[in-house]
């Protein structure tokens, strides 16, 4: 089950990335958003470190190992927007 | 070099001679006793032109010009370059980039929206002082390896080149017959310029299908018993049909040029037969102006035009000397790669086009090699997006059973492309942008150029638009395209949550755009009738949109005609639209459209 929150992560990752053929049920919570899944490489790592940080406040060192595992897939992102929401 | 003496330069203003009866341009329409467009009626026309300009704009100034016909054209050329004025000629007539050009200060003359016509009235000419460093007209690269470029071109520049080709090939009193936009290099000097110097005459229109061709050039001989010179290119002889009768015109032409691309061995050697004509290739560009030619017949090498010298390089770069180049005792790199041999030399590509996305380099033609090794792919064109930060679209060419009609199937392809290349290639320089065609888009040129391109593209940047993947036109008023409708579509959003569909509102939209874009029909739509929206239009979905349009007589339509006469025309425009796709009909009507003036 997608959580709003999910959704809306869903809905921030396809306009910030410009993803023109994926649609919000394109993306499995539980798949890797990077390489493999769905497709995404590191400077889509530091668009999506500035719009989160837009958007909810979030601020990421996009290189470290610990953003890594936060960007790992939806549910990842998720739980980190949830547990440092600023905005 | 019988003929020298009928060869005058731009310079010498052939035009301004008092031979009042000497044919300029020869009609195509008339039937049996030809019809001619005398240099006296010429010069009325040059004048006439003057008439329009100078209520307009104090010289000099700047024009833009664009027309259909060869006549027009050069009248409209003439009058401004005797008055003293800068002419550009725009590539295209695309509303971007004509705006572009709006802001340069130029203004439209000729078929453009809101173009400048020639007064109704004949009138003496002006004629004014020419000037060898003077520049002619500024002309535009096809954009086919980056963003479109201005070239300037002075009289003496273009003069070198004129009088090479009427020393190499003189035309000698025969009719040169234009299949070529003039709005290019190629198309100005063969088409326009060499037959108003060598005083040989013109076809007043240009030649666009082959039933045309074949019925001009039987009418041009049995009026004349004169021989013809064909100006073309190779989407054109490349589609020569064997269905018509060539052999009635047997021997009227002379020869045949093509230039814009190498002409395939095996469309050489058809147009060759069908048309009993030799193909003298030419080969250059804008920037350099012609550097080569060859008749494929004899030899597929090229020789250099007397005056060029080429050379290549370790790395088989070309190098060129020119005299028709700004710099003529410079040796200058081109984008080419050849071996010289000797007198001739072999055409082996463009050099390795390097991209650099996201900090990484990427040899785009390595990619596109990759991606035509590919099952059901049979070509491929990357092309960095300058507005995505310079991440890479693509143009697919694929077999028909292989190309995706939905939303799935489309991203379920991108996907196993994606994961083909991935072993080979970084993640950050993957094409991201697919665009999946079914024939390979080309413009007039035969060029997948600067205009292809940029519609490819152009639902990135307008979230309303349709995804333009290709059309054929059929005839003026018919057209085809093909579309796909973006997921990102403005329109499908919120319309309903679990089912995002396409408006049939947005569908008329689009049909209105199509037509105006396609077939020029820049009319304001009046009625719609028979309006059906039989299937929902998903995203994702790839559907063909077939226009048709119909001009019917003001009489018809008396009730408009009159109600329109404030606008001062009453054209009336039936256009008949279909969306259909593999699942069936989307959207079918017909739309009435007032063609009114064009306002600028």
């Amino acid at each position: 089950m997608t959580s709003e929150l999910e959704q809306e992560l869903k809905h921030l990752i396809i306009d910030t990335l410009e993803l023109e053929d994926v649609t919000p049920e394109d993306i499995d919570p539980d798949e890797p958003l990077f390489v493999d899944g769905l497709g995404l490489d590191s400077i889509d790592a530091l668009e999506l470190g500035l719009a989160l940080q837009k958007r909810y406040g979030i601020k990421l060192d996009a290189d470290s190992d610990e953003t890594r595992h936060h960007f790992r897939n939806l549910r990842t992102l998720a739980a980190l927007v949830e547990a440092r929401r600023t905005a | 070099m019988t003929n020298d003496m009928a060869h005058g330069p731009l310079l010498a203003a052939p035009w301004r001679e008092h031979a009042p009866a000497r044919a300029v341009a020869w009609q195509t329409d008339a039937h049996a006793e030809p019809s001619w467009q005398t240099l006296k009626a010429f010069q009325a026309d040059i004048g006439a032109w003057q008439a329009t300009l100078d209520m307009h704009a104090e010289s000099p100034c700047r024009w833009m010009l664009s027309t259909h016909d060869p006549y027009r054209f050069g009248c409209a050329l003439i009058a401004a370059w005797e008055r003293g004025d800068h002419v550009i000629l725009p590539a295209d007539t695309r509303p971007a980039t004509l705006e572009a050009l709006d802001n340069l200060g130029a203004t439209r003359l000729g078929d453009l929206p809101g173009g400048l016509m020639a007064s109704a009235t004949p009138r003496a000419p002006r004629w004014g002082q020419l000037a060898p460093r003077r520049v002619a007209v500024s002309l535009y690269t096809s954009g086919s390896t980056g963003e479109p470029q201005r070239l300037d071109k002075s009289f003496a520049q273009l003069d070198a080149e004129l009088g090479m080709h009427a020393a190499l090939w003189p035309l000698d009193a025969r009719l040169t017959l234009s299949q070529v936009s003039h709005q290019h290099i190629y198309g100005l000097l063969f088409s326009v310029l060499r037959p108003l110097c060598e005083r040989s005459p013109f076809a007043t229109d240009v030649c666009r299908y082959p039933e045309t061709l074949l019925l001009w050039l039987a009418r041009w001989h049995s009026q004349t018993r004169r021989e013809a010179v064909l100006i073309s290119a190779p989407p054109t002889l490349e589609r020569l049909p064997e269905t018509l009768d060539w052999s009635t015109v047997e021997g009227v032409l002379a020869r045949i040029h093509s230039s814009g691309a190498p002409l395939p061995r095996a469309a050489a050697a058809h147009a060759q037969r069908l048309l009993g004509a030799e193909v003298r290739e030419v080969y250059g560009s804008s920037e350099t102006g012609g550097i080569a030619w060859r008749v494929q017949s004899r030899d597929t090498g090229w020789t250099a035009f007397p005056g060029v010298e080429v050379r290549n390089d370790d790395a088989h770069r070309l190098w060129l000397r020119t005299p028709w180049l700004s710099t003529p005792d410079t040796w200058t790199p081109q984008a080419d790669h050849v071996t010289v041999e000797g007198e001739r030399f072999r055409l082996l590509g463009r050099s390795d086009r390097i991209a650099k996305v996201g900090g990484k380099r990427v040899s785009l033609t390595a990619l596109e090699r990759a991606l035509g090794e590919l099952p059901g792919v049979r070509q491929a064109h990357c092309t960095p997006l300058p507005k995505r930060d310079g991440r890479l679209g693509v143009i697919v060419e694929l077999a028909p059973e292989a190309v995706p009609h939905d939303h799935d199937t489309r991203r379920r392809l991108t996907q196993s492309l994606r994961a083909a290349l991935a072993p080979r290639f970084e993640n950050a320089v993957l094409p991201r942008y697919w665009r999946f065609v079914e024939a390979w888009p080309r413009d007039a040129q035969g060029k997948l150029g600067a205009t292809c391109l940029s519609r490819l593209f152009a639902d990135l940047d307008d979230p309303r638009t349709p995804r333009w993947l290709g059309e054929t036109l059929n005839g003026p008023h018919s057209a085809r395209l093909t579309l796909e409708v973006p997921e990102r579509l403005a329109y499908v959003e919120g319309h309903f949550a679990a089912q995002p569909v396409v408006p049939g509102v947005v569908m008329v939209r689009w049909a209105l755009h199509a037509a105006r874009d396609s077939l020029g029909l820049h009319g304001v739509c009046r009625d719609m009738t028979r309006i059906k929206f039989p299937l929902l239009l998903l995203p994702g979905e790839r559907v063909t949109l077939t226009l048709n349009a119909t001009h019917e007589t003001a009489r018809n339509h008396v009730e408009h005609h009159v109600q329109n006469d404030a606008h001062g025309s009453g054209m009336m425009i039936e256009l008949r639209f279909t969306f259909a796709s593999q699942r069936g009909t989307h959207g079918t009507g017909t739309l009435t459209l007032t063609e009114g003036a064009h306002h600028a």
